[in-house]
């Protein structure tokens, strides 16, 4: 795995980032694992390769993905945002209460639910760029003051009876086209934009310029506060999608909402290659981590192993990808 | 560009650990002289604030306060954080309160802090959570593990038929009374419904999402499922809302220890059968109750009459122990009755 994703940085060093490559190492070696797993998986259980569980893994996975999309722009910028658990919990239960008490539609439901999370989002942004405080101060500080607000909401009690307006973004069957959830068409309709965003878009490569060395891309002319602005509050309103999905038919959002969502969304993304220290990464990378940590944890109940083999495995996971990270890294900077 | 970066990482950190220190230390307010007069204060640490389940034995306790002419404090911390949880109990003990009623989220750190407590001249005790190996003069305690196990089982069995594979949806895996009940449910189940069979269980923290993704891969896996057990309050509404987005209600059956309002909705579309609990209120109201006697002198008898829905409390002397009764069964029928 080492090799294939070493050679060609040192080989074209220089050019590394002017050339960008359709689908980079990392992502190559990601998807042959995944691609491995499910020939396994599908051949030692008659139970992985059926609708129901793919269904399911798409579905659990989605409001993780949907988020890690905002999380890697962030996390190539050398930031992180770890306040994403309790800003879902804010816009989730500011749109239950909608849903239930004011019987609100679907799009005024969504609408909110993006508007919350941006407006939260947002307030990340700005003072980590404006600031000029560590990201991960500043977002360790709004998760707990998010958490309190939500919980100040949610006025101690859990909100039970929320009607099933959000159905078609659910876990149920209507929440499918295709067979497919739409929680993940949503998934894979929002990686594709801010996948060719960070891609060919020149503000989209300034986030990897930033990341890579904020001072430097400031003095050749990029806007740091405004883009830093930007991916917090993308990233905020993925979240504000996410409590939709999370929501979905109704019934009850409970006050521990999203709590370690934050681990799981990093996890996804330090999987998917992303490196934690900035500069590098993708969105396909993080879906591939996302399905990866979904597959895994869904396999370990299909051949019922004990629970906790699952920790074991994403914890695997995670240093594999940093050390191949830092690995990388060490080459470059001796050479 | 790399020194300074170093600086900043360092500053980051240091910050973390300020913040991180600080944030434990936010639950001091109303230290009032409320002990200079003759009215006996109890103060009640739950293990977190704002859930409905504590809510619920808050308003039995304030109910128990008025009926009996205490002082009730009712103080926990936002998370089930253990040294949240003794910040508050130490600065109760400075308030000099006459009883000290704690639920630990912790019982072993929990223990010399409630020894302090004792040594300060309060009176110490657990209700819902023990601390078995501190110096509390007594536990209040909701249910044993056999109640819980066996109406959890009785309830499943019944909407089964007493026969087929079922699973378990844990919590936390190092919980010891969702521990002990499942090792209940196992025994019991092998003796009593022999043709039926527990084959896995799984454990999904307190993440509701989560557990309704592993109820489902349950369903994927075993194809024969007949039931779930839905084993705490985040997992007993989720493995109902599996089986209802799966669309196989009347199928494979659930039911679980949940509160009444978060199952409403499934019992009365039959995702769930039954919910397992007790009675919330009364248990705060006994622990108000129990706290009264310890700190007028009264002994417990062996049967009590707390009040006009408490007429046979049992009281385990080798223990030290007030037993609240039998678990009761929620359903379509009552939960509506339950306001939490």
């Amino acid at each position: 795995m080492a090799t294939t994703m070493t050679s060609p940085a040192r080989s074209g060093a220089k050019t590394r980032r002017v050339t960008a490559r359709a689908v980079e190492g990392q992502e190559l070696a990601l998807a042959g694992v995944l691609a491995v797993l499910w020939l396994v998986l599908s051949l030692v259980t008659d139970t992985f390769l059926t609708t129901s569980n793919l269904q399911n893994i798409l579905f659990t996975v989605a409001p993780i993905a949907l988020i890690g999309i905002g999380m890697t722009a962030v996390i190539v910028t050398a930031g992180i945002d770890v306040s994403v658990g309790s800003s879902l919990a804010v816009a989730a239960v500011i749109v239950a209460k909608l849903l239930r008490d004011a019987g609100v539609n679907a799009p005024t439901a969504l609408l909110v639910a993006v508007g919350v999370g941006a407006v939260l989002g947002l307030i990340n942004g700005v003072v980590v760029a404006y600031g000029r405080i560590h990201a991960i101060i500043v977002t360790f500080g709004t998760l707990n003051l998010f958490r309190f607000i939500s919980l100040r909401i949610f006025d101690s009690q859990q909100v039970t009876g929320v009607p099933d307006t959000l159905e078609f973004l659910g876990g149920g069957a209507a929440g499918r086209t295709l067979g497919v959830p739409n929680a993940w068409w949503l998934v894979m309709a929002v990686g594709a934009l801010v996948w060719l965003y960070m891609r060919y878009a020149p503000t989209g490569r300034h986030l990897y310029a930033i990341g890579g060395d904020a001072t430097a891309a400031r003095l050749a002319g990029v806007q740091v506060e405004r883009r830093l602005v930007a991916v917090y509050t993308l990233t905020g309103v993925l979240v504000g999608l996410a409590a939709c999905i999370s929501i979905g038919g109704g019934g009850l959002v409970q006050q521990n909402i999203g709590t370690g969502l934050e681990l799981q969304v990093i996890a996804a993304v330090v999987i998917g290659g992303t490196s934690i220290i900035g500069g590098r990464g993708t969105v396909l990378g993080t879906l591939l981590g996302a399905l990866l940590v979904g597959t895994v944890t869904s396999a370990v109940t299909l051949l019922q192993w004990p629970s906790e083999l699952t920790a074991l495995f994403i914890g695997i996971f995670i240093l594999i990808a940093v050390g191949v990270d830092l690995i990388r890294e060490r080459r470059r900077r001796s050479r | 560009m790399r020194y300074p970066r170093a600086v900043r990482t360092g500053f980051a950190v240091a910050m973390a650990l300020v913040l991180a220190a600080t944030a434990c230390t936010r639950q001091q307010e109303n230290g009032s002289s409320s002990n200079e007069d003759d009215t006996i204060t109890v103060a009640f640490v739950p293990k977190l604030q704002g859930i409905p389940y504590f809510e619920a034995m808050n308003t039995g306790g304030q109910q128990a306060a008025e009926d009996l002419g205490v002082e009730w404090i009712y103080r926990g911390a936002t998370t089930a954080d253990p040294g949240a949880q003794t910040e508050i109990v130490r600065s109760l003990i400075q308030q000099r309160v006459d009883v000290l009623v704690v639920a630990p989220n912790d019982p072993d750190s929990m223990a010399p802090v409630l020894a302090d407590a004792q040594e300060a001249g309060i009176h110490v005790m657990t209700s819902d959570t023990d601390a078995p190996n501190s110096v509390r003069e007594v536990f209040v305690n909701q249910a044993t593990a056999e109640g819980i196990g066996q109406a959890l089982t009785d309830a499943l069995m019944e909407a089964m038929g007493g026969s087929g594979e079922y699973a378990i949806v844990s919590c936390g895996q190092t919980a010891a009374n969702l521990n002990a009940w499942i090792e209940v449910q196992r025994e019991y189940t092998a003796s009593q419904y022999p043709e039926a069979e527990i084959v896995d269980v799984v454990y999904a923290g307190e993440d509701e999402a989560r557990a309704v993704s592993m109820a489902r891969d349950l369903m994927n896996a075993h194809p024969n499922l007949r039931g779930l057990v839905g084993e705490c309050t985040s997992s007993a509404p989720a493995v109902a809302r599996a089986v209802s987005e799966a669309g196989r209600i009347g199928e494979v059956f659930t039911v679980g220890l949940g509160t009444p309002q978060s199952m409403v909705p499934y019992l009365e579309e039959g995702s769930s059968s039954a919910a397992i609990l007790w009675d919330v209120e009364q248990l705060g109201y006994l622990t108000v109750w129990a706290a009264y006697q310890l700190a007028t002198g009264q002994e417990f008898q062996e049967v009590n009459r707390v009040n006009d829905q408490l007429t046979e409390v049992q009281y385990f002397a080798d223990q030290d122990m007030l037993l609240l009764g039998e678990p009761l069964r929620i359903t379509a029928e009552n939960a509506r009755n339950y306001n939490y």
